[in-house]
């Protein structure tokens, strides 16, 4: 992939990015980071650190709930999860973004008949 | 986990964070190099796509959300540390804050209790007085100017049947100081003891909507001639001196030696009608009054010895209600026949807020206490000028700290901020310790103003009022002073601070601190003039020629009806009491009197000379003994005094003081043997036999307008029994009272002393205003001096830290130590002289102001003024020669290198 076709993230988004993976099971920032990657396949460019911020409020909001494990490897690595009322929030947030998505997407596409 | 907790495990957080970042980049670079990446390379990308680490945990901290607050320690750790560091800065601003603000919150909490409260009673807005003037003494008879206050019980009685725009109407005994029932408990061992008691309508607690704290309280069925003799207790009394105990109520409790039941216990807070330092013990109804209890004078038509307070039904209008019952009370005098005409037309009421009840301390306090209000006012603005000033010299000091700062990349907010937060700070711990100050300063206060005193319902812990006006002077002055010095030093271009630096000749201290200073030296000089005045009103007041002798002497006072004496036993008890305090060795002569000079109070009548009714006077009447005019040091001036040869079969005489003469008599008239007559029911003329001395009688300001007779204690008299006995000895005796108790007791054993003292302590009693009002005013004055000096130093002192250099070089220069001290000095007197120019002639404005309170002043006067300058001049003095002294110990060399 060229670096050209990377996107920069929209505001507001790498919230519902975290809690969507997150959502999969407990996981640590570094998977996180790798999940995303992969599932965008590799379209998204995002600063890995620039996820602990957003974590960390996420996790000051109660949305996720952090407690430290061992990985597979034996290292001690803290582990995010969902709490409830992450689960609400993210099944919310997920319908507005569709919502909007759909939205926009109809209304480009109208646009761009109208020009061609 | 709340933002709380989260600051206290901030430590531990952010080990945590530092190990979740450590983790990743670990967690990258392993998978880096098992892609076959060389660790070096593995290393350096992933700190690449990780992204500053720094920058990183402080997003973090930032989702904590608890910066804004971390900051705020910050500001607050290092602001204390600033204020550390400067022991001298924060002393001073701290004191002087205390000061201002302490002596402004205790005047404050003063005038709240004395002035400003109301009646702690149901809906105190809707009480209406009748009379807008705290009358002294019981009287009776036509006033001069027709404003009555003061009522009879008849009277009372009229306008209460006649007056449907009232709910209640009361009435209250009014406002002697002194009215004590002697109370024995029955059946208890104590001695019988003098206590306060007032007689009430029945309608008194209802009027007020109270309920009883225990029993029940006066009703209007208790208040009938008919009806058993009742009492109510106040809550203090039965708290304190019969310890709470629930047996009181319906006891029985002899007062005056009539048994009366105690019927319940009024209200814990109400501290009677009015504020006064004798609050009632026991409340009594008006109509069972007993003889023994001066009854019989009470049910007199004309005297006049009551307050009236009323509460008005909704929606009646003041000034309808004062015209009708002005008609009513023309009415009610019309058919007395000791009014004229003319005093008919003239009788009106002026109704007055009944709130705060009847008045008399706040009518007798509140000139003063508004005063010192003004005065404390003053000294705050002397104080906020000081730390004006004290504020903008450490921020221009700071102006370098600040450019460097600005020149590091300080956020100008931040420095706002930090400068914001350092001057709150000061204004934080000088309001506590203002807090703490106007709290001791109230406790001095009340001691001043009430010498000796434990009963008065005023307490010295600041209200809420005053905690709010506290914090919001200590923050404003805080805020307004201590941002504009921050604002400069943050609008400071970094690079012309650094470069300006200290090497100056011109400025030294700012116009506006001049300024300051000039204004303050003029407050000063106000307060300290204002200060001089009112010790040398005291001190005219204090040797003003009474015409009495008060060496030797000691005033017993008694209640022989109290005691059970009946009138036809009285005039026995006379001569024995002068038999037997004669019988003490060392005694020289036993007076027998209703009052005696320089007493709170006195019994005024209406008089007349025969033959011309048309001249009215209002006249003191007292009764004496032959040898009272002696014992008290008055002396005869024509004719004779009292004998021993009137008696109750022989001619009805008196004798007149000069006062009396003066406002009856033509000059050159001669009054012995004209006949006069004087208010009551059955007036006998008396005849003149003699003239004495105008001696003082309660109050030396009435010195000379004060006519008063004088008739033998064995002649029928308008007034009561004779209750103060003047024993002079030839020396002093400090077991007097020790001895007038075994006296007393010989005679009967229900002859209490109801109070005894020394002729001087009684003269100094009334002069207890005066010496307060002069002791605050010194106090202020000094307060204000102090403020000043202070202020004038400061400036000095930091006028002379900006010219080290100049100094230095001017000496280099060849000028030498005393040329610098001229220097500094002379600019030190240049502020002093001009604050005088400014302030002496506001001092003379300010005299006119409170002229009304001062004794034989009627402008500022020569001592008082060259005592303030000269006091002003040498406090500039000593503020200037530090500073000055300090000047020119410059060492040249190292003032030049400074830089």
């Amino acid at each position: 992939m060229k670096e050209d076709d990377k996107f920069d993230l929209p505001q507001g988004t790498l919230d519902l990015l975290i809690m969507r993976v997150v959502s999969l099971g407990p996981i640590h920032g570094y998977a996180i980071a790798q999940r995303i990657q992969q599932m965008s396949r590799e379209a998204l460019q995002v600063q890995q650190g620039s996820l602990y911020p957003a974590l960390h409020r996420l996790e000051y909001k109660k949305l996720l709930i952090a407690k430290w494990q061992a990985t597979e490897t034996g290292r001690e690595a803290k582990f995010y999860e969902l709490t409830a009322r992450g689960r609400a929030f993210l099944k919310d947030e997920t319908e507005k973004w569709k919502r909007l998505t759909d939205v926009v997407g109809l209304i480009l596409k109208g646009t761009l008949e109208g020009v061609s | 986990m709340n933002w709380f907790w989260r600051l206290f495990s901030r430590k531990r957080m952010d080990i945590e964070l530092d190990k979740e970042l450590r983790f990743h980049i670990e967690a990258q670079v392993a998978d880096k190099i098992r892609s076959g990446v060389p660790e070096n390379e593995a290393r350096r990308l992933a700190r690449l796509e990780f992204g500053g680490i720094d920058q990183i945990k402080e997003g973090c901290r930032h989702s904590r959300g608890t910066v804004w607050l971390e900051s705020l320690l910050q500001d607050v750790g290092y602001g204390l540390r600033q204020l550390r560091k400067s022991p001298g800065f924060t002393l001073t601003a701290v004191l002087t804050l205390a000061m201002g603000i302490g002596a402004n919150a205790a005047i404050f909490t003063l005038v709240n209790a004395v002035l400003l409260r109301d009646l702690p009673v149901v809906d105190p807005k809707s009480l209406v007085r009748l009379g807008n003037w705290a009358d002294c003494c019981q009287n009776s008879g036509p006033k001069q100017d027709g404003n009555y206050s003061m009522f009879s019980t008849e009277t009372y009685e009229q306008l209460k049947r006649n007056t449907p725009e009232f709910e209640e109407l009361a009435a209250m005994q009014a406002g002697f100081e002194n009215r004590p029932v002697v109370v024995r408990r029955d059946g208890g061992q104590e001695a019988a003891m003098p206590r306060m008691g007032e007689f009430v309508s029945g309608n008194y607690f209802g009027m007020f909507g109270l309920q009883p704290a225990k029993g029940r309280l006066i009703s209007a069925s208790d208040d009938l001639a008919s009806a058993p003799l009742v009492a109510v207790m106040s809550y203090p009394t039965w708290k304190n001196v019969y310890g709470g105990d629930d047996s009181v109520v319906g006891s029985t409790f002899w007062m005056n030696t009539k048994p009366a039941t105690i019927v319940g216990v009024a209200p814990e807070g109400f501290y009677g009608d009015r504020m006064s330092n004798t609050p009632p013990d026991f409340y009594l109804p008006i109509a069972t009054v007993p003889n023994e209890m001066g009854g019989k004078g009470f049910r007199d038509s004309s005297q006049n010895w009551l307050d009236i307070i009323g509460r008005v039904k909704p929606g009646v209008a003041p000034l309808p209600l004062q015209e009708k019952l002005s008609a009513e009370l023309k009415r009610i005098y019309a058919k007395d026949s000791h009014f004229s005409a003319a005093d008919i037309a003239k009788a009106h009421v002026v109704l007055a807020a009944g709130g705060a009840g009847t008045q008399s301390m706040q009518d007798s306090y509140a000139s003063n206490l508004k005063l010192l209000m003004w005065i404390a006012t003053l000294v705050l603005m002397i104080a906020c000028a000081n730390i004006t000033n004290l504020l903008m010299v450490r921020g221009m000091q700071r102006k370098t700290e600040m450019s460097v700062r600005t020149a590091l990349g300080a956020m100008r907010t931040r420095i706002v901020r930090q400068l914001l937060t350092e001057s709150l700070l000061l204004a934080a711990i000088g309001g506590v310790t203002a807090l703490a100050a106007s709290y001791g300063g109230a406790r001095m206060l009340l001691m001043l103003t009430f010498p000796g005193d434990q009963h008065l319902p005023i307490s010295a812990r600041p209200s809420f009022e005053v905690l709010g006006f506290a914090i919001c002077v200590a923050i404003t002055t805080g805020v307004t002073f201590g941002v504009a010095p921050a604002l400069i030093a943050a609008k400071a271009s970094p690079a012309e601070a650094l470069r300006s630096g200290t090497r100056t000749t011109v400025g030294g201290a700012s116009l506006v601190q001049r300024g300051l200073v000039v204004f303050q030296a003029a407050l000063s000089v106000v307060l300290l003039v204002g200060a001089g005045l009112f010790s040398q009103s005291l001190s005219k007041l204090q040797h003003t020629d009474m015409k009495l002798e008060s060496q030797n002497r000691y005033i017993v006072h008694i209640n022989a009806q109290a005691a059970g004496y009946k009138d036809d036993q009285v005039d026995a008890l006379y001569r024995t009491l002068e038999e037997r305090f004669h019988a003490i060795p060392g005694v020289v002569n036993v007076g027998v009197s209703t009052f005696t000079p320089m007493e709170g109070n006195d019994d005024g009548f209406g008089v007349h000379l025969i033959g011309q009714p048309d001249i009215h006077i209002e006249a003191t009447n007292i009764i004496v003994n032959p040898e009272y005019f002696d014992s008290v040091g008055t002396s005869v001036l024509m004719g004779r005094g009292i004998t021993s040869h009137d008696t109750a079969t022989s001619p009805h005489v008196a004798v007149v003081n000069q006062d009396f003469v003066h406002a009856l008599f033509k000059p050159g008239e001669n009054p012995i043997s004209r006949s006069f007559v004087a208010g009551g029911d059955s007036p006998k003329p008396y005849a003149i036999v003699g003239v004495v001395a105008g001696t003082s009688y309660t109050n030396v300001r009435r010195n000379g307008k004060r006519p008063m007779y004088f008739g033998p204690l064995t002649q029928p008299s308008e007034v009561g029994y004779a209750g103060a006995i003047v024993v002079q000895t030839s020396h002093p005796m400090g077991d007097m009272e020790e001895i007038t108790r075994r006296t007393l007791m010989g005679i009967n054993s229900n002859l209490a002393i109801q109070k005894f003292e020394t002729f001087e302590a009684q003269i100094a009693g009334r002069f207890t205003h005066e010496r307060m009002l002069s002791t605050l005013m010194l106090l202020f004055g000094g307060l204000a001096l102090l403020l000043a000096t202070l202020g004038l130093y400061g400036v000095t002192a930091y006028s002379v830290v900006r010219r080290t250099s100049e100094i230095g070089i001017r000496m280099a220069l060849g000028a030498n130590r005393n040329f610098v001290v001229a220097m500094i000095l002379r600019s030190a007197i240049l502020q002093t002289l001009s604050g005088l120019a400014i302030g002496v002639p506001v001092a003379f404005y300010g005299a006119t102001l409170v002229r009304s309170q001062l004794y034989g002043l009627t402008s500022v006067s020569g001592s008082a003024l060259w005592a303030a300058v000269g006091m002003l001049l040498a406090a500039a003095c000593v503020a200037g020669a530090i500073p000055a002294l300090r000047a020119a110990s410059v060492d040249p060399v190292r003032a030049l290198r400074i830089e």
